[in-house]
This record gives C-alpha cells, structure tokens and sequence, in this order.
C-alpha cells in the first residue's frame, strides 16, 4: 500500500476547507436571495393589495359616477317634466297670460290670450308690446299696462271691445329681489258682467215697478187721512192708520233691497261733503222722537267732541247707516229701556257708539251679524219686522268711508255698535 | 188768475190725488201722461210750473227738460221733479239741466208736494 505523502493531506484539507468555504458562500447567496424573494414577495403581494384596492376604488368610483349620471339624467328628466307641465299649465289655462321683460318685450304669450286680444303668437313675440299702441284691441289694455304698480300687483277690468271685458291682473315677476319683468293675467268676465247688468236692470225694474204702486198707497192713505175727503170715525182712521204703516214698512224693505242690490253692484254711489258727523246724528234721533216716546225709551246723546268737527262724507249714506244702527236700538230695546250715544274723536278719526240694554244678540249668532239678511234667533221669536239688511247696508257705508265698524253684545244685556270715521278734509 | 200747473206722470193713482189737491188749493190743473204730450201741452198752455216724472213710455223726464232748455220760452218754467228714485247723480243731473227741485214720491206726501209748489210759485 502506498502510504501518503505528508504534502498530499494538506491539499486535502485544503480542498474541503475552500469546499467548505465555497458552501457558506453559496449558503449566504441563497441566504440572500431567499431574503430577496421573500421581500419580493411581500411587495408583490402589497402592489397586488393595492392594486385590489384601487381596483375596488375604481369599482366605487365607477359606480358613484354610474349613480351621479343617473341622477343627472332622473333631474333633467324631472325638470324636462316640469317645464312641460308647466307650459302645459299655461297653454291650456282658461285665462290669458302674457310675460313680459323689463322693456315690455313679449316673451310668452298663450293661446287664450292671443284669443282674447284677437293676435298671432308671431305677430308679437319679441316685440314691445307698447309698438302695439295704435291698435283699438289693445289701446285700454296699454292704457292699464303703463300705469305704475304701487302694490304687489293690481287688478282692473277692461272692455276690450263692445262683446268683450276682461279683468286684467299685473303682477311684477322677481328673481330674488330683481324685477325682472312683468305678468299679465287675462280673465274673461263678459258673462259675470252681462249677469250682473241684467241683475241691476232687473232690480230697478222691479224696485221701480214696486215703488210706484207703494206711492200712489201712501199718497191715497195719507189724504184719507188728513180727513180732506171727509171725517172718519176713530175706528176707520185706526185701521188706515195700520195700512199706512204697513205700507211705510214696505217702502223701507224696497229701499233696503234696492240699496243692498247697488252695493253689491258697486253702484252704490258716493257723493263727499264735508259735514258734522254730531248733526246727521241729531237728526237721526230727532227722527225717532215719537217712537221713543211711544216705547218710553230714554235716549241720551253724549257729544264728547266740543267743537264742531268736520270731516268728508257722504251724508246721505251714514245717515242711513246711523239710522239703520238706531233703529235696531230702540226696535230691540224694551219698556223703559236706554239708549247712550257716544261721539268723541282723536287725531285721526271720530268714532260713534250706540249702546242698548235691550234683547242682544246670541253669541253663536255673532259671526254672521253683518252678513246679508241676518236675523237673531232672539229676535224672530219676539217680532218678524226687519229686513236683514240694516246692518250688511252699514257695514258696506262705513267701510267705504275707510272706517270701521264693530260691536260688543250679551244675549238678555244689551249691545253697542260702535263705527269710526277718518277725519278728513281734502278728497 | 189762477196759477197753471202741468202735472207730466204716468201713474193715475198719483195724478187723481195730487190733482185734487191742487185743485182745492185754487190751482189750475192740466194732466200729460209721457213727455211727448207733456211738450205739446206746455207750449200751448205756458204753465208757471211743472211736476214732471222722470220714468214715462214715449219720452222720460230728462229728455223733456233736455228739450225745454233748447227752448227759449220753456227753459224758464221752474221745474219740480216728482220721482221713484233719488240716486244723487240723477238728482245731479236733473239740476244741470235745469230743475229747481226734487221729490221722491215714497218719502213725500201730497201735503208735502204742496208745500214744495208754494215755495215755487206761491198760491
């Protein structure tokens, strides 16, 4: 056997140590390689999270963006809805309307209108309405148009033509608190105007008609009983005492009809003058002395107003309208009853007040106390006398003298009427 | 003489009783019952005052004092209106046109009337 050589172990040794030492360097490669994949791995799978998220965002987003056009088209859909609901609105409403700019140029006009004012739609769109001026159909409606608006808007009627009247209502349009323009509204009220002319015919037809035979009563009666044709024994003159009267009540009711028929007309005219309120009150009383004697009723007059105090009025009509709150005074007072009236004023205005201790009136009943043909419950028990109308007639005079009327009563206690009056000099 | 009054209405009733009335105050008394005859009735018998209706058939009163002004020897008559109604603007009217005075026959009476034309022409 060959025995080695001493120099062949170091090579040996020498081999396995770089061996060896070639594996630790292989290990410490692989070492850092496997670090690197496992950091590799780690980004890779971070970017894959964070590409899943924003592939989740995107899904998000894809989906809010989804919604938002949905909603845009829903709104444009809605507001599509609602401009033709709108246009809808004005095409087929039964008034005319007409819009206008700043510089009264036409913007919209819809069917009924172009009807009413007998006009093509492209006649006078975009153009000013006031160009239109010379034109008969148009002239009063312009006249109306130009007049300047104090209020929030104003109505008038219009007769357009002889078979044609049209209330016209002119309202500013605003965007905020920009005028912008101006809106028309055109109502055709030839029919409620013919009705009325014919109601207002009919009423003085009849009011007439009725009032002539009532005369030609009154003036029969009235020379019976002067006893020009002959003395009449007590009895006779008695009884044509009472047909006197009873026609003299009839007279009132005509006159009250025919009164609260002008009214509702508006044809209940008034004259202005300036006038004492205190004397048209005195006469009023003085009126009703003999019934007041007859009814042993006691009627004070408490003028708190020291000097003569003017103020214009049509004394005719608040004569009827203190007639009509005395009579119902004294009519609905008892035996022995009172009555106070009250004159004082301040500054402004004079104020009346009529208090009685009499039947009053029923506190369900209150309401409806100036209303047409009111009668109290109380009343209609205790006598059938009255119109229903004394009271509508009053209220409708004192308010168109831009004064007040209101009143305070307890069944079984008495009431007091009380009115204002605007002091007054100048129309 | 005699005073004349023309007494222009249409209502018989109120013509007998005023009539009467006037004619036992001593007055001479002509009738018309509308405006056309009531005209031709003033112009030949020159009444010193006339009681005219304002409501009549043929010609009302407001046209007869219409043409009365028209006419240089009636526009003087002094005029008393006898009415059914009192609405100022008619009463308005009818002073424009000339009257002197205005009654409402359902608020006068005869004796009333009366009165009013003996302030007008005296007895």
């Amino acid at each position: 056997m060959e025995k080695e050589t001493p120099t062949k172990q170091p090579t040996l040794l020498l081999r396995i140590k770089e061996i060896l030492k070639k594996r630790e360097k292989d290990l410490v490669e692989m070492d850092r390689i496997a670090k690197m994949l496992v950091r590799r791995d780690l980004e890779l799978s971070e970017t894959r999270e964070k590409r899943e998220q924003e592939l989740k965002e995107l899904k998000e987003s894809k989906k809010s963006l989804t919604q938002m056009l949905k909603e845009v088209r829903e709104a444009q859909e809605k507001a599509e809805e609602e401009k033709n609901k709108t246009l809808a609105i004005i095409v087929n409403f039964t008034d005319g309307l007409l819009v206008l700019d700043e510089n009264n140029k036409v913007l919209l006009i819809n069917p009924q209108a172009e009807v009413l004012l007998n006009f093509k739609k492209e006649e006078i769109i975009g153009k000013s309405i006031l160009a239109f001026s010379k034109l008969p159909q148009l002239k009063n409606l312009l006249d109306l148009y130009k007049k300047e608006i104090k209020k929030d808007f104003f109505r008038e009627e219009i007769e357009i033509r002889e078979s044609l009247i049209l209330s016209m209502t002119k309202t500013p349009l605003k965007r905020g608190k920009i005028k912008i323009g101006n809106l028309l509204i055109l109502n055709d009220i030839t029919r409620e105007k013919t009705i009325e002319k014919a109601k207002s015919e009919f009423v003085s037809l009849a009011a007439h008609q009725l009032r002539t035979p009532l005369s030609a009563l009154k003036w029969i009666l009235k020379t019976f009983l002067s006893d020009e044709l002959g003395r009449m024994n007590k009895e006779q003159k008695e009884f044509l005492s009472d047909a006197y009267n009873s026609n003299e009540r009839m007279i009132v009711l005509v006159n009250d009809l025919l009164n609260a028929a002008r009214i509702e007309e508006g044809r209940f005219l008034y004259k202005l003058d300036l006038i004492d309120p205190g004397i048209l009150i005195k006469s009023v009383i003085d009126s009703y002395r003999d019934l007041i004697r007859e009814k042993n009723i006691k009627v004070e007059f408490k003028n708190l107003i020291k000097r003569p105090l003017k103020t214009l009025i049509d004394a005719d009509k608040i004569k009827i309208a203190i007639d009509n709150i005395l009579e119902n005074a004294i009519k609905y007072s008892g035996p022995d009853g009172k009555i106070i009236i009250s004159l004082k004023s301040d500054k402004k205005e004079i104020e009346t007040s009529v208090e009685d201790n009499g039947l009053g009136i029923p506190e369900v009943q209150q309401k409806r106390v100036f209303s047409k043909f009111f009668r109290g419950a109380n009343v209609l028990r205790k006598e059938t006398d009255g119109t229903g109308l004394g009271l509508f007639i009053a209220k409708n005079i004192i308010e168109a003298h831009n004064g007040r009327i209101w009143f305070k009563s307890i069944e079984g206690k008495g009431t007091t009427f009380c009115f204002t009056l605007p002091i007054r000099k100048k129309a | 003489m005699a005073k004349k009054i023309l007494i222009i209405e249409d209502e018989e009733v109120l013509i007998s009783v005023l009539k009467k009335k006037l004619i036992r105050e001593g007055y001479d008394i002509s009738v018309a019952k509308n405006g056309v005859e009531g005209l031709a009735k003033m112009k030949k018998d020159r009444p010193d005052l006339i009681l005219l209706d304002i409501i009549m058939p043929e010609k009302g009163g407001f046209e007869v004092m219409e043409e009365m002004v028209k006419d240089e020897e009636l526009k003087d008559i002094p005029v008393i209106i006898i009415s059914n109604s009192g609405q100022p603007v008619e009463i308005e009217k009818a002073k424009k046109l000339g009257a002197d005075d205005w009654l409402i026959k359902t608020e006068f009476d005869p004796q009333e009337v009366l009165d009013k034309v003996i302030k007008q022409i005296g007895k």
